[in-house]
C-alpha cells in the first residue's frame, strides 16, 4: 500500500510542483509579484474539489471516455497555456497575459492532478486500518516531489537572469511536451485516435515506476511503451515551441535594459 | 534570495528530504521482497509437511478438515480428483498444476491468495496450499512501517534543529548587522566584534578602513569650513572698509567705484553661498532634525525678505493649512525657502505675483511656489541643479546678482529631508512652479 | 493543386483519427471487494478490445497497466471504459493501483 501511495502522490504533486516551481522562480527573476501563485492555487484547488465531486458524472459521460476526454483537454490547455507564457515574455510590457498565462497554467495543472490525490485519499478515509501506510505513504510521495521542486526552484533563482530564463524555457517546453504525449495517450485510449503497436520497450531501462521514471515523465513526459502518434506528437510540439522560444529569446536578447 | 536562513534551510530540508526518502523507498521494497521470499517459503514448506503428514490416496470421506481461516490446502490425484482439503478451501482446482510456475495468484472467496502447488511423486497427488494475499502482505508492511515512520517523523524535527543550527551559524552577521543599525548618524568609530568568524574578517576589515577614511575626511571638511569661513570673511569686510575710505577720498569718481563695489559684493555673497553649500551636504548627518512647523518658517523668511518683495512692488500670498509640522532643521529649512523665494523675487517683473502654498496629508506635506516670472525652459529643469549653473547662461533680465548655487543647495537641502523636488510650469502665473514633498511621520 | 493538397491531408487526418468501421468487442471486468473478476482475461492477436470496467465497491479504483500504457480512475459504484490493442502475444498484467495488493489481473493474448 505504501509504496503504490508513495507513486501516485509523487506523480500528482511531482507535476505540479515543477511547474509551480519553475514559474515562480521565472517570476521572482522577472520581478513579477508572486500573489499570482496564491490565485492559482486557490482556483485550482476549488476545481479540483469540483472535479472530485463529480468525477462520477464525468466517468459515466461520452460512453464512459468522458475522463480521457476531460483530462486531455486539460494537458492540451496546459500545453497552450505554456507556450503562451512563451509568447507574452517576448513583450515583458504585458505582463497581464504573462500573469494570467501563469495562474491559468498551473491552476490547471492542480485541478488535473489534485483531483486525483482527492480522489485517491477519499477513498481510504472509511477504512483506518489502511490510513497508516497511506497517510506515511503519501507524505513521502509529496516530501519527494516538494523536494524536486524546491531544488530546481533555487537552481533557476540562483543562477543569472539570462541563465534562468533559458533554463525556465527549457523546462517549460519539455513539460508542455509531455502534456501533449499524456493527452495523445488518453484520446488513444479513448479510442479516438488509432492505437498502434508501441514504438519501443525500454521499461528494462528505465521503469515507469522507479523514482527517475516518475521524474522524467513528469519532466519530459517519458513513456516506456510510447504509440507512434504519441510520440510523433511529442515531436511536433516539441518543435513547434522551441521555434517560438528562439524566436522569444532572441527578441527578449535584443532588449539592452534587461 | 530575500533571507540567508530561509533559503539554507529550505535547500537542507530538500536535500535531506530527497536523499532519506528516496534511501527510504529502497528499503522498503528490499524488506517487502525479502518478506515475500520469506512467505512462499513458508507456503512451500507446509506443503512438503502435507505431503509427508497426510497419506490419503483415496478421497475422505468426511472430506475437510479445520484450518484457520488465512490458510488452506488441497490435496488432488493426478488424475485431479480431489482427495482431501481444508474446510474454507475451494472444490475446485485453483490453479493450474501444469503450469510453469509453483506460485500462483488466485481470486477466491472475496480475497486474493497466494498458492503453491507441489508435486509428490511419491503417492503422486498434488498437494496445494494457499494463503491469503493480503494478510502476508500486511504483516510485512507492518514490520517494516515500524522501521519507517520515525524516519519520516525524524524530518519536521530534523527541519527544525537546522533551523537553530542556521541561527546560530549567522549569529555573527546579524551581530554586525545590529552594531551598523544602532550606530548614532555622527557615530563613525569602528565595528567591534569578538571572534570574528573567517568569513566575516573581510567584511569587518574593509568596513571599518572605510569608516575612519570618512571620519578623516569628515574632519578635513569641517576644518576646511571653519577657516575658510575665517580666512575669506575677513579679507571681504577689509576690501569693503577699504572701498568706503575710497570713496571718502573724494578724488575717484563714485560711478567708476561701483563696478568694484558690485564685484565685492558678489565675492561675498558666492562665500556665504559656498558656506552654506557645505555645510548642508546630504551627508552632513549631524544635522540635527527636530519637529518644526512649515508654515512659521515661511512666514519668517518672507517677513525677512519683504523688503525686497517690495521694491519691485511684487504680490505675495500664502495660501493653504495654517500649521504643517514635518521633522526636519530649521536653519536648513530657512535658507531652503529664502532661496526659493530671492529667486521668485529675483525672476518674476516688476508688480509680478508671487504665490506659496502649504498642503498635507498624513504621509506628506507638500509646499508649492509659483512665480509670474519667465520660467526655465523644459529641458534645462534638470541642469538647474548643478552647482554654478546658470539659467541662459544668467543672461536673463533679472539684473541681479547671482552666483548659481542657489538651487544646488536647494537641491541638497530637498535630499537631506529625504524630500522630492519637481519643476513645472505655472499654469496659473506662467512662471516657475516648483513642488517639494516632505515626508512625515507625525501623525495629524 | 490546392484542391489535391487538401485532399491530401483530410486523408492524413482520417489515417489519424480514428474512425470505427467494426465496434471492438466489450470484455467486461469487475471490481468487487478490490479484486477483478476475471482476473484473467484472453484476448486474440492484434485485435482491438474494449474493456468495460465495473466497479461494484463504494471506493474508488484506479485501473493502471504500465505495460499496456493504460491509466483510469473508475469512481466506487461506477463504471469506465478502456480500449487496449491490438496487442502482440504475450501476459500483459494490471492492476488496481488503490489496492494493489489485491486487485490484480493479466491480460493474456494469443
Amino acid at each position: 500500500m505504501l509504496l503504490n501511495s508513495v507513486i501516485i502522490i509523487l506523480r500528482e504533486v511531482l507535476e505540479a510542483a515543477l511547474i509551480i516551481s519553475v514559474l515562480s522562480a521565472l517570476s521572482q527573476k522577472l520581478h513579477v509579484s508572486r500573489k499570482w501563485l496564491i490565485i492559482a492555487l486557490l482556483s485550482g484547488l476549488i476545481g479540483a474539489i469540483t472535479y472530485a465531486i463529480n468525477i462520477k458524472v464525468v466517468s459515466m459521460a461520452l460512453d464512459g471516455v468522458g475522463q480521457e476526454v476531460i483530462n486531455a483537454s486539460l494537458h492540451l490547455l496546459i500545453y497552450s497555456f505554456i507556450v503562451l507564457l512563451i509568447l507574452s515574455l517576448k513583450d515583458q510590457s504585458n505582463h497581464r497575459l504573462m500573469v494570467f498565462a501563469m495562474v491559468s497554467s498551473v491552476a490547471i495543472a492542480v485541478v488535473r492532478e489534485g483531483s486525483e490525490i482527492i480522489v485517491y485519499i477519499d477513498g481510504f478515509i472509511s477504512s483506518p486500518e489502511l490510513l497508516l501506510p497511506i497517510i506515511i505513504g503519501s507524505a513521502v510521495g509529496a516530501g519527494l516531489g516538494i523536494s524536486i521542486g524546491v531544488l530546481f526552484y533555487y537552481l533557476i533563482v540562483n543562477i543569472s537572469l539570462n541563465r534562468a530564463v533559458k533554463v525556465g524555457l527549457i523546462i517549460l517546453i519539455l513539460i508542455a511536451g509531455g502534456m501533449v504525449s499524456q493527452a495523445m495517450q488518453l484520446l488513444i485510449q479513448a479510442d479516438f485516435i488509432i492505437s498502434q503497436q508501441p514504438l519501443w520497450d525500454s521499461s528494462s531501462l528505465i521503469n515507469e515506476r522507479s523514482l527517475l521514471g516518475q521524474l522524467l515523465y513528469a519532466l519530459i513526459g517519458y513513456e516506456s511503451t510510447p504509440a507512434p502518434i504519441q510520440f510523433f506528437c511529442y515531436a511536433i510540439s516539441l518543435i513547434i515551441t522551441i521555434i517560438l522560444t528562439t524566436l522569444t529569446i532572441r527578441s527578449y536578447q535584443q532588449r539592452p535594459e534587461l | 534570495m530575500k533571507s540567508i536562513r530561509t533559503y539554507l534551510l529550505v535547500a537542507l530540508l530538500a536535500i535531506i528530504t530527497l536523499v532519506t526518502f528516496v534511501s527510504l523507498l529502497h528499503g522498503y521494497q528490499s524488506s517487502i521482497s525479502k518478506a515475500q521470499q520469506l512467505f512462499d517459503q513458508r507456503l512451500r514448506n507446509m506443503a512438503e509437511i502435507i505431503a509427508i503428514a497426510n497419506q490419503d490416496i483415496q478421497p475422505r470421506v468426511d472430506g475437510t478438515f479445520n484450518q484457520s481461516p488465512t490458510v488452506f490446502f488441497q490435496i488432488w490425484s493426478s488424475d485431479l480428483i480431489l482427495l482431501a482439503h481444508s474446510n474454507n478451501a475451494p472444490e475446485t482446482l485453483s490453479t493450474d498444476v501444469n503450469s510453469q510456475t509453483n506460485y500462483d495468484d488466485i481470486n477466491f472467496n472475496g480475497y486474493r491468495w497466494r498458492t503453491f502447488s507441489l508435486k509428490d511423486d511419491h503417492l503422486n497427488r498434488w498437494i496445494i496450499t494457499g494463503e491469503r494475499a493480503d494478510i502476508r502482505y500486511n504483516l510485512a508492511e507492518n514490520v517494516v512501517m515500524a522501521s519507517i515512520i520515525p524516519i519520516v517523523l525524524a524530518i519536521p524535527v530534523a527541519g527544525l534543529i537546522i533551523w537553530v543550527a542556521i541561527g546560530l551559524g549567522l549569529k555573527p552577521l546579524t551581530e554586525l548587522t545590529a552594531q551598523l543599525n544602532n550606530k548614532q548618524a555622527d557615530d563613525l568609530s569602528p565595528v567591534m566584534m569578538q571572534n570574528t568568524p573567517e568569513e566575516l574578517t573581510q567584511l569587518v576589515a574593509t568596513t571599518n578602513a572605510l569608516l575612519e577614511r570618512l571620519n578623516a575626511a569628515f574632519m578635513r571638511e569641517q576644518q576646511f569650513s571653519a577657516d575658510a569661513a575665517h580666512e575669506l570673511r575677513t579679507p571681504i569686510s577689509a576690501l569693503k572698509v577699504q572701498l568706503h575710505n575710497l570713496k571718502s577720498a573724494q578724488q575717484i569718481d563714485e560711478k567708476e567705484l561701483q563696478p568694484l563695489a558690485d564685484g565685492i559684493e558678489r565675492m561675498g555673497k558666492v562665500i556665504e553661498q559656498i558656506l552654506s553649500l557645505y555645510r548642508h551636504s546630504p551627508d552632513q548627518a549631524m544635522l540635527k532634525q527636530t519637529e518644526v512647523d512649515l508654515c512659521a518658517i515661511v512666514q519668517q523668511v518672507i517677513a525677512r525678505g519683504y523688503e525686497q518683495i517690495a521694491v519691485k512692488q511684487q504680490q505675495i500670498s500664502l495660501t493653504g493649512v495654517q500649521h504643517c509640522r514635518i521633522k526636519g532643521n530649521q536653519f536648513a529649512l530657512e535658507t531652503l525657502l529664502q532661496n526659493l523665494i530671492t529667486n521668485a523675487n529675483k525672476f518674476a517683473p516688476e508688480g509680478g505675483e508671487i504665490q506659496i502654498d502649504i498642503s498635507q496629508t498624513n504621509s506628506m506635506a507638500r509646499l508649492t511656489i509659483e512665480d509670474s516670472g519667465a520660467g526655465i525652459p523644459e529641458n534645462q529643469y534638470e541642469r538647474v541643479f548643478e552647482r554654478f549653473y546658470r539659467v541662459n547662461g544668467d543672461q536673463h533680465d533679472s539684473g541681479t546678482i547671482g552666483c548659481g548655487l542657489g538651487l544646488a543647495i536647494v537641491k541638497h537641502i530637498v535630499a537631506f529631508h529625504g524630500a522630492h523636488i519637481t519643476l513645472n510650469r505655472s499654469t496659473q502665473l506662467g512662471g516657475l512652479k516648483i513642488v517639494i514633498d516632505f515626508p512625515r511621520r507625525i501623525e495629524g | 493543386m490546392i484542391k489535391y493538397r487538401v485532399r491530401y491531408y483530410l486523408l492524413i487526418l482520417f489515417a489519424i483519427v480514428n474512425v470505427p468501421v467494426l465496434a471492438a468487442p466489450v470484455i467486461e471486468i469487475e471490481i468487487r471487494d478490490h479484486l477483478f473478476y476475471p482476473d484473467e482475461i484472453e484476448i486474440p492477436v492484434n485485435t482491438k478490445v474494449k474493456l468495460l470496467i465495473i466497479n461494484q465497491d463504494n471506493t474508488a479504483e484506479e485501473f493502471e497497466s504500465y505495460e499496456l500504457n493504460r491509466e483510469k480512475v473508475i469512481p466506487g459504484g461506477s463504471r469506465g471504459v478502456v480500449f487496449i490493442g491490438p496487442l502482440q502475444a504475450g501476459v500483459y498484467p494490471f492492476f488496481g493501483e488503490f489496492y494493489p495488493k489485491t486487485a490484480q489481473g493479466k491480460v493474456i493474448v494469443k
